[in-house]
């Protein structure tokens, strides 16, 4: 009982905080969400920053003109690689990933209405 | 269940017990041999000299003058190169010591997200391969064999899914290998997507088998980037293990290879 009297009678401590001022109207640093202003514990991956992309990202860049060119060294492998599967691969995609498709890229849209 | 698809270079190789150490030299000498590959081993094998981290083993193959990979302007880089290989067995024919080596070809080498999505695009997608085949996607340098200096101490998660799941889960699996999702360092390999008969396998390889740490962080961000039903079986296997299991399913002596 006695200490947790003592508890409640010790005074009280602010916890550390710290507070930026940012003209009016601005609410982060133009261009740079992705970072907390004045810097965080958890800015920089331990051993160096990694270059990290989520799974939705990456499927948007699949919408790319560079991505749907094939590589020049694309070797031929019948029944494996083939510069002509475009149509094919982006028809079924649609299909096993329309959740994330839709709403998402022109392509999905575009593909909906033919 | 199915013999293991070879995941080594050279079969006569080790007696048990012995780690096979001189793999980057049988594959260089193996490659030399096999002229049908030849040109586009070369074609794929290139050299970095950029921000990357740069493996030893590329040292062996500096004689080979080739353009890095590297992302084009405008394109997401990766945190590292990786390269697509495929490998089929040939019908009618039992996996002898040298098959496998033989039957694995690069598909080419990427370094950013964009380059990634051209030779994917140009795939065809795994659940649509026919027969006894395999993609690997491994990072630039590594091949996916168990004796590669990479792998010789690693293992691999496995998760066998029925017939119809493959390509989803693969496109998944590798989607968090290349965005950096599994958050365990350098520790990747890379991964691979068997097709066979009744099943389909998945598996990511990581370099330290022994350390449990990382293979738990790896299992658990499998479960959640490819959504499995909690239920799932998943197996970690050590390559030493796979080594062990395959030579003694083939009655293998050491009969050649140093």
């Amino acid at each position: 009982m006695s200490s947790a009297a003592t508890y409640f009678r010790s005074p009280p401590a602010l916890i550390p905080a710290k507070r930026l001022h940012l003209p009016e109207g601005v609410a982060l640093p133009p261009g740079d969400y992705s970072t907390t202003p004045g810097g965080t514990l958890f800015g920089t991956t331990p051993g160096g920053t990694r270059i990290i992309y989520d799974r939705k990202f990456l499927m948007e860049c699949r919408n790319s003109p560079v991505a749907k060119t094939p590589p020049c060294d694309l070797p031929d492998i019948p029944g494996v690689t083939c510069p002509n599967v475009d149509e094919v691969r982006n028809e079924s995609s649609l299909v096993h990933a329309d959740v994330e498709k839709l709403g998402l890229g022109e392509e999905a849209q575009f593909d909906m209405d033919i | 269940m199915e013999a293991e698809e070879r995941k080594s270079g050279a079969g006569s190789k080790a007696a048990a017990g012995e780690r096979p150490r001189r793999m980057n030299n049988k594959f260089d000498a193996l490659k030399d041999d096999d002229s049908g590959d030849h040109e586009q081993n070369e074609e794929n094998n290139t050299q970095k000299d950029g921000e990357k981290e740069k493996n030893d083993r590329d040292k062996s193959q500096s004689s080979i003058k080739r353009k890095a990979v590297v992302p084009g302007p405008a394109e997401h880089p990766l945190q590292y190169n990786y390269t697509f290989w495929y490998s089929r067995r040939t019908p009618g024919r039992p996996t002898s010591s040298q098959s496998y080596e033989q039957n694995i070809k690069q598909i080419g080498t990427f370094a950013s997200v964009e380059q990634f999505w051209r030779f994917y695009s140009h795939m065809i997608r795994p659940g649509d391969l026919t027969g006894h085949s395999d993609f690997h996607l491994f990072k630039e340098g590594i091949k996916p064999m168990w004796e590669d200096d990479a792998n010789k101490n690693g293992g691999k998660w496995i998760i066998r899914l029925r017939k119809g799941l493959a390509s989803r889960c693969w496109e998944n699996l590798i989607l968090a290998m290349l965005g950096e999702q599994f958050m365990v360092g350098e520790e990747i390999c890379g991964a691979v997507v068997s097709v066979r008969f009744q099943e389909d396998i998945i598996s990511i390889w990581n370099k330290t088998a022994s350390d449990q740490a990382t293979t738990a962080r790896i299992r658990d961000t499998l479960r959640r980037v490819l959504n499995l039903p909690p239920n799932t079986i998943m197996e970690y296997k050590t390559h030493t293990d796979s080594i062990k299991a395959w030579e003694e399913f083939h009655g293998l002596v050491n009969s050649g290879g140093r």
